[in-house]
């Protein structure tokens, strides 16, 4: 003889919370008990009608302010921070002076680093567009393409994605500072969208890749013999570089073929 | 330079559409959700030492938004004495119900934003919370700051309160033609 049925059974019960042993003590009590079958039916019912109701408001189109107050503010509160700011400005200027030699290195070596940071500011503009994010959309794809190549001069190509959970959204060209850019578009099913980006580069070898954060944006970058790439979207840095080899086998594969 | 652990942020994307969803629940009211979900995102932000990583973030912005929202509730409280956010009563004054139907919205989400509308904040927040967030009653408890105990006698009474509210019908199925559906 099982323990009689509680309120908290019913309820247990029907919110799928129960121990499968108690589950299967209750359901054998449903059938000797009609009312208490009915009320536990009664509830599930209550729970579908709230679920399916409700789902509509997660449709909702997010507000742009939403999607800013998810993302990391570089503001801080000074009054704390102040006895620490003394010692990290030290650091900063000691770490700074190095950054500056690094990146005059890098420049030197043709790597624009610069570049970057211009990536991450056109993926923030144009991935944050709902009604016009691209130029030319992806089912002109090979328009697309062509029309990249021919203004940047250099055979483009748009890596697949879809591997990664991230198709194609379109195209379009940004202004560099020195060079033109070709911004090649991808969103996935939650709509978060990727961006990858070429310019072409004066120079010759090729660099690792290099990560950086900018206002929130993560960007890999990379130069091959031709091009400077950035792959710039705001996941965490695994999944960025995750995608950034698929990106950059997918490249090399294409150069090879021609 | 030391910096605060950023928080990882495609999760924190994500978890705003059930954010949404509950503040809606909480206010009733679009923009004072909206309000209301920043709000648990900056301060997620100001606050994210506290949170571990690899612990649940939805449940952690959830007790933030939860703590606003009593906050909220108190002030009001004072401000005007006839906002009740506890007991049986007639549910919370400060609740506004959606005057009219956007094309977007849908009849059955206007139904039931009327019907919870009418529970107890307290009540309201443990039966989404189970029913709609499918949360564990443990996890509710954490969440809510109260013992398991009172999140089943919150729950049972919100949801006689809606079976009653809802049936025209006697079996106590709220809703028996959506159901064919």
């Amino acid at each position: 003889m099982s323990k009689p049925v509680t309120d908290a059974d019913v309820h247990a019960y029907a919110d799928r919370q129960l121990a499968p042993e108690r589950v299967a003590e209750i359901e054998e009590a449903m059938v000797q008990d009609p009312a208490l079958a009915a009320r536990i039916a009664g509830i599930e019912g209550q729970n579908v009608w709230l679920r399916e109701g409700l789902a509509a408001l997660l449709d909702e189109p997010l507000p742009q302010r939403l999607i800013d107050a998810a993302r990391p503010k570089p503001r801080r509160s000074l009054r704390i921070f102040l006895p620490v700011l003394a010692v990290a400005a030290t650091l900063v200027i000691g770490v700074g002076l190095g950054w500056y030699a690094r990146n005059a290195l890098l420049r030197d070596a043709g790597m624009p680093t610069s570049f970057a940071s211009e990536a991450a500011f056109a993926h923030a503009l144009y991935a944050s567009d709902a009604k016009r994010p691209v130029e030319v959309w992806a089912p002109e794809e090979k328009q697309l393409v062509a029309w990249l190549s021919r203004r940047l001069d250099i055979p483009l190509h748009a890596p697949d994605l879809n591997g990664a959970g991230y198709a194609l959204v379109g195209g379009r060209l940004v202004a560099g500072n020195e060079k033109p850019t070709a911004m090649f578009m991808y969103e996935n099913s939650a709509k978060q969208r990727l961006t990858l980006q070429a310019r072409k580069r004066p120079g010759t070898g090729e660099t690792a890749f290099r990560y950086a954060v900018e206002d929130g944006v993560g960007v890999y970058y990379w130069v091959d013999d031709r091009c400077a790439y950035a792959l710039a979207g705001s996941l965490d840095r695994a999944q960025l570089l995750a995608i950034g080899r698929l990106v950059y086998q997918q490249l090399a594969a294409a150069d090879d073929r021609r | 330079m030391v910096v605060d652990p950023p928080l990882p942020e495609p999760e924190m994307l994500a978890a705003i559409p059930r954010l949404r969803r509950y503040a809606r629940v909480l206010t009733g009211d679009p923009t004072r959700a909206d309000d209301l979900v920043q709000e648990t995102l900056a301060r997620a932000w100001e606050k994210r030492r506290l949170w571990t990583a690899g612990s649940d973030l939805r449940a952690w912005m959830f007790t933030i938004m939860h703590n606003l929202f009593v906050n909220q509730l108190a002030a009001a409280t004072r401000d005007a004495q006839n906002v009740s956010i506890d007991g049986d009563g007639d549910g919370n004054a400060a609740w506004q119900l959606p005057v009219r139907a956007t094309q977007q919205t849908h009849v059955e989400l206007l139904e039931v934003l009327g019907e919870l509308g009418r529970l107890p904040a307290e009540q309201r927040e443990v039966l989404v919370l189970a029913a709609v967030e499918e949360m564990r009653y443990e996890e509710i408890a954490k969440l809510l700051a109260i013992p398991v105990g009172t999140v089943m006698s919150r729950l049972s009474r919100a949801r006689e309160k809606l079976r009653r509210a809802t049936s025209g019908v006697p079996d106590g199925n709220p809703a028996p033609v959506r159901m064919l559906r």
